[in-house]
């Protein structure tokens, strides 16, 4: 019993690191990363310059194409010795004064001691091309991969883009500007010059998954356990790639290493034969088809995983349909509407009102005078809501605001406008209003009678 | 601020003060700055090459200078130096920077046919004279040999749009200069070359330009001073400096100063300067420029046209004499289409390249030989001439795609470009139950906005603004019945 007990927790462990922890592995997308490793290929052993955008949708695997060829090339010696890889990421190095610095640390050019550079910016600058226009074909190929290529446009005047698409359309030292971006009109940014410099290489990555089957299989090959032979190859693999332990390859440090994970025979066919079961049910068809109605990439499949491994327990040794049903209903469900079951009556009620204003004057603005105003003729006749003050109402008011289920219609006139006066509008459809009464825990009748008829 | 850019760091100035009591140096810690750092350079000069003159104004250009100096491995033998003290060498130009050098050398020996062709036609690879621009080549050498024969000093602008064979032209007339003067058939002259968006702000073109001229980087300041001195004084042996302004629109801030400088140094009788600038537009000096700038400038000008497609040709098949890696007819559809966008020299080029790396991994030819042909030609073009967004829309999921569908359906029906998040929901409340779909929760909703709205398939805004974000289709709404009306087929 103990035993079953760690295989379980062993289990989720290997699938939960898995999901998180693989940089590297990528499941299709055949061509686009034959072209990209040639591309690499070519810039280390023959000296080329190139340039090359990647470009596709979030959670498509863009990193880990890179990752993946990356590590491919560094198995071979002759790549690893001839090679500079220099990371640079839009979010991180925001204007090139910071770009430039990093470069000069990655390239270790003779400015740079222990990661600290030293000179001005325009003297980094120019000594960075000195260097480059100093080097040529004898010298190392310097792979320059820019992530969130778009933020790097914005930089002012791009001078950093134009000069490194000049240095690999120049006889200078090899160079490979790899861009990744999501945008697809991301050349439409470049200036004309830097336009005119890029050699047009686009390699784009739409998701490998785009029918359904693939999509099932896709999961199907998330949960399963792999044999010990798959993993032995998994392994060996891993450790192949520790022998070059690069400042470059920050991930390597903390990647997933299957080497610590062996399994019972047995227990992998058992569990395997258990998703394959579960995979076939028209249930789990369903709650799938919804995900993938919804979203195609592999980033969403696998947040949508980790949750469903994590719910794994001794007691609930195995994934089951009821489980996979209730995190689909999760993801359908509408969090507006879970916040507006936690309201108060009152607030739900100035909601309401909200809503009558709304329809009647067709999405108008309001202010508190005008709900305060619908809210009292309805508070009248009411049994409930009699002794209500207005400086009660307006706190519930002010609470809708700060949950922003009613916004401000524009945020300068903030102080010139007394807070009752002040005209906002309502963030809500109707119809996530109706579910709210209609999934309010004991609401009032009156309450569910008055939103249903505004006539009061 | 600027100031305190091109003078030396404090940390560096305590570093000397600590190597002088290291080494036991009886000169006072506080002597002045001056005599100090003249005591430095004397120190160098008994550890290092001595090549150092204490002139402020050196009357002859130094660019010799540059072969002479020590590599950095010969440095790295003798002692480490310092971070600081490398940085004091790189500001006076006496450590030549370098790169890192490759375990084995790119082996040239055996390369196939397709590789030869593709190295030809690599953009770099600039052959030494540039066909179809021969009436620009000898428009710009009369006018750079007249004014190097007549001693005196002048401006030109060159414009054109990018890959018209600009610098490369004006590089060409320069190197055929240089040659004349090593015959002795013309009197000696200087290069200089800036160009504007190599620089981080228009000032430091002082800086380039001096540090050309003498090796040393000082503050922008100091640079400006010093070439005012130089070319505003007479001197005698003075020889004629040409000047190659590359981006001169880069330089051009509110205050204009910089090009007005390097314009007005030319009128200067003492300066003997030549001035070529080169830039995109044709009419950047009466639209950017002020009139006393453009005045200067003056009327000698001279543009590129974008290549024709014969001229395209001409080029690559100049480029490609004597292989036999690509067919006739496929460097002319080349040609022909990039002609038909932009005429840029590059882009012919690149898509070439592009072709032979098609035609690299393609299967070989009946024969045995890997040639270029027609068809790997044809999907090099696509790859980089087409646009994806088609593509794009294919791949999108169910939802998505009915997003698309509801923004484009929600323009149909107000006529107005820009919608609303609101009215583009309740579109796709009507497409969800018209075609059996659930209806995603706006929550959702807006999570798929996004989402499209990173990819640029839509322009959206912000989605603080909830219901009332304002959504722009960014892809035509042919695209999106085209590319899902094919889809469902």
């Amino acid at each position: 019993m103990h035993d079953s007990v760690q295989e379980i927790a062993k289990t989720r462990r290997f699938l939960k690191e898995r999901l998180q922890r693989d940089y590297t592995t990528v499941r299709g997308y055949e061509s686009e990363r034959n072209n990209v490793r040639q591309l690499l290929q070519r810039t280390a052993e023959m000296g080329e310059s190139n340039s090359l955008l990647l470009i596709g949708p979030r959670g498509a695997g863009k990193t880990t194409l890179i990752n993946a060829v990356l590590t491919d090339l560094l198995e071979n010696k002759s790549f690893v010795d001839n090679t500079l890889i220099v990371h640079l990421d839009g979010n991180l190095h925001t204007d090139d004064r910071i770009a430039l610095k990093s470069i000069t640390v990655q390239m270790r050019l003779e400015n740079a001691a222990d990661g600290k550079v030293f000179g001005s910016f325009a003297e980094n600058l120019a000594f960075l091309l000195q260097c480059l226009k100093a080097g040529d074909k004898k010298s190392k190929s310097v792979v320059f991969v820019l992530e969130e290529f778009d933020l790097f446009c914005t930089h002012h005047n791009q001078t950093l883009l134009y000069n490194l698409f000049d240095v690999s359309q120049s006889a200078q030292a090899p160079i490979c500007v790899l861009g990744v971006t999501c945008r697809l009109d991301v050349i439409e940014l470049l200036e004309k010059r830097v336009k005119s410099r890029f050699s047009h290489r686009q390699v784009f990555l739409f998701p490998s998954a785009n029918k359904f089957e693939d999509y099932v299989s896709l999961f199907q090959h998330l949960v399963s356990l792999p044999s010990n032979k798959e993993l032995q190859a998994a392994v060996d693999r891993i450790d192949s790639l520790q022998m070059f332990k690069s400042d470059a390859f920050t991930f390597q440090r903390n990647h997933f290493d299957g080497v610590e994970y062996a399994f019972d025979k047995k227990h992998v066919e058992n569990w395997n034969k258990q998703i394959e079961k579960l995979i076939k049910t028209p249930a789990a068809q369903k709650t799938l088809q919804m995900l993938y109605d919804f979203d195609v990439s592999e980033a969403f499949l696998k947040t949508f995983t980790f949750r469903l491994v994590a719910q794994l327990k001794a007691d609930a040794p195995h994934i089951t349909v009821e489980q996979l049903t209730a995190l689909g209903a999760q993801y359908e469900c509408d969090d507006k509407v879970e916040l507006l079951c936690g309201l108060s009556v009152l607030e739900l009620c100035l909601l309401i009102a909200i809503k009558h204003h709304s329809s009647i004057y067709d999405r108008d603005p309001f202010n508190f005078e005008i709900i305060f105003g619908r809210f009292s003729k309805f508070a009248k006749v009411s049994t409930t809501m009699q002794g209500v003050e207005r400086a009660i109402v307006l706190k519930a008011f002010e609470h809708l605001r700060i949950v922003e289920l009613i916004m401000p219609l524009s945020s300068s006139g903030m102080g010139k406008v007394q807070k009752e006066f002040e005209m906002h509008k309502m963030a809500l459809t109707y119809g996530q209003i109706q579910q709210a009464v209609q999934r309010y825990q004991a609401l009032p009748t009156e309450v569910a009678q008055w939103a249903q008829s505004s006539i009061i | 601020t600027r100031l305190a850019e091109g003078t030396p760091r404090r940390s560096i100035q305590l570093s000397n003060i600590v190597e002088q009591r290291i080494f036991n140096d009886n000169e006072i810690i506080s002597t002045p700055k001056r005599s100090r750092s003249k005591l430095a350079d004397e120190v160098v000069d008994e550890d290092y090459t001595p090549k150092k003159s204490n002139q402020k104004t050196p009357t002859r250009p130094r660019r010799s200078s540059t072969t002479k100096q020590p590599s950095a491995t010969k440095l790295k033998e003798q002692a480490p130096l310092t971070p600081s003290q490398k940085l004091k060498k790189i500001r006076s130009g006496e450590l030549s920077p370098s790169m890192e050098q490759r375990e084995q050398p790119v082996d040239e020996s055996r390369k196939s046919q397709l590789q030869l062709a593709r190295e030809q036609l690599h953009v770099s690879v600039v052959p030494k004279s540039l066909p179809c621009r021969e009436k620009e080549f000898d428009n710009i050498y009369s006018f750079l040999e007249g004014k190097i024969q007549d001693q005196c000093g002048g401006c030109m602008y060159v414009s054109g749009v990018p890959g018209t064979g600009k610098t490369a032209t004006v590089t060409g007339v320069i190197r055929t200069l240089q040659r004349l003067v090593e015959k002795d058939e013309l009197p000696a002259f200087d290069f200089l070359e800036i160009n504007g968006m190599r620089l981080t702000e228009p000032r430091q073109a002082y800086v380039q330009i001096y540090k050309q001229l003498t090796g040393k980087t000082v503050s922008w300041e100091h640079a400006h001073t010093l070439l005012e001195k130089r070319f505003t004084t007479p001197a005698p042996r003075r020889v004629t400096t040409v000047l190659l302004v590359d981006e001169l629109d880069i330089l051009c801030n509110r205050r204009q100063d910089v090009v007005y400088n390097l314009l007005d140094w030319p009128t200067k009788s003492a300066a003997r300067l030549v001035v070529v600038t080169i830039a995109n537009t044709m009419d950047l000096p009466e639209r950017l420029l002020m009139g006393k700038v453009t005045s200067r400038l003056g009327l000698t000008r001279l543009t590129f046209q974008p290549y024709t497609h014969k001229q395209l040709q001409e080029i690559v098949t100049a480029r490609l004499a004597g292989s036999e890696a690509f067919k006739g007819e496929a460097v002319q559809l080349v040609a022909r289409k990039v002609a038909a966008v932009s005429g840029d020299a590059r882009r012919a080029l690149d898509i070439c390249r592009r072709a032979t790396e098609v035609a690299d991994t393609a299967d070989a030819q009946p024969g045995g030989i890997k040639c270029v042909t027609m068809l790997h030609v044809q999907q090099a073009l696509a790859e980089m001439i087409a646009s994806a967004k088609v593509q794009a829309i294919k791949n999108c999921s169910r939802l998505e795609q009915i997003f698309l569908q509801a923004v484009a359906a929600e323009v149909t029906r107000t006529g107005v470009e820009e919608t609303t998040f609101m009215g583009v929901y309740t579109q796709i409340e009507t497409i969800a139950a018209f075609m059996g779909v659930a209806l995603p929760a706006p929550g959702r909703a807006l999570h798929l906005c996004s989402k499209l709205g990173a990819e640029r398939l839509i322009i959206s805004e912000h989605s603080r603004h909830d219901l009332y974000q304002k959504i722009l289709l960014n892809v035509s709404a042919d695209d999106i019945h085209y590319a899902l009306r094919v889809e469902s087929n």
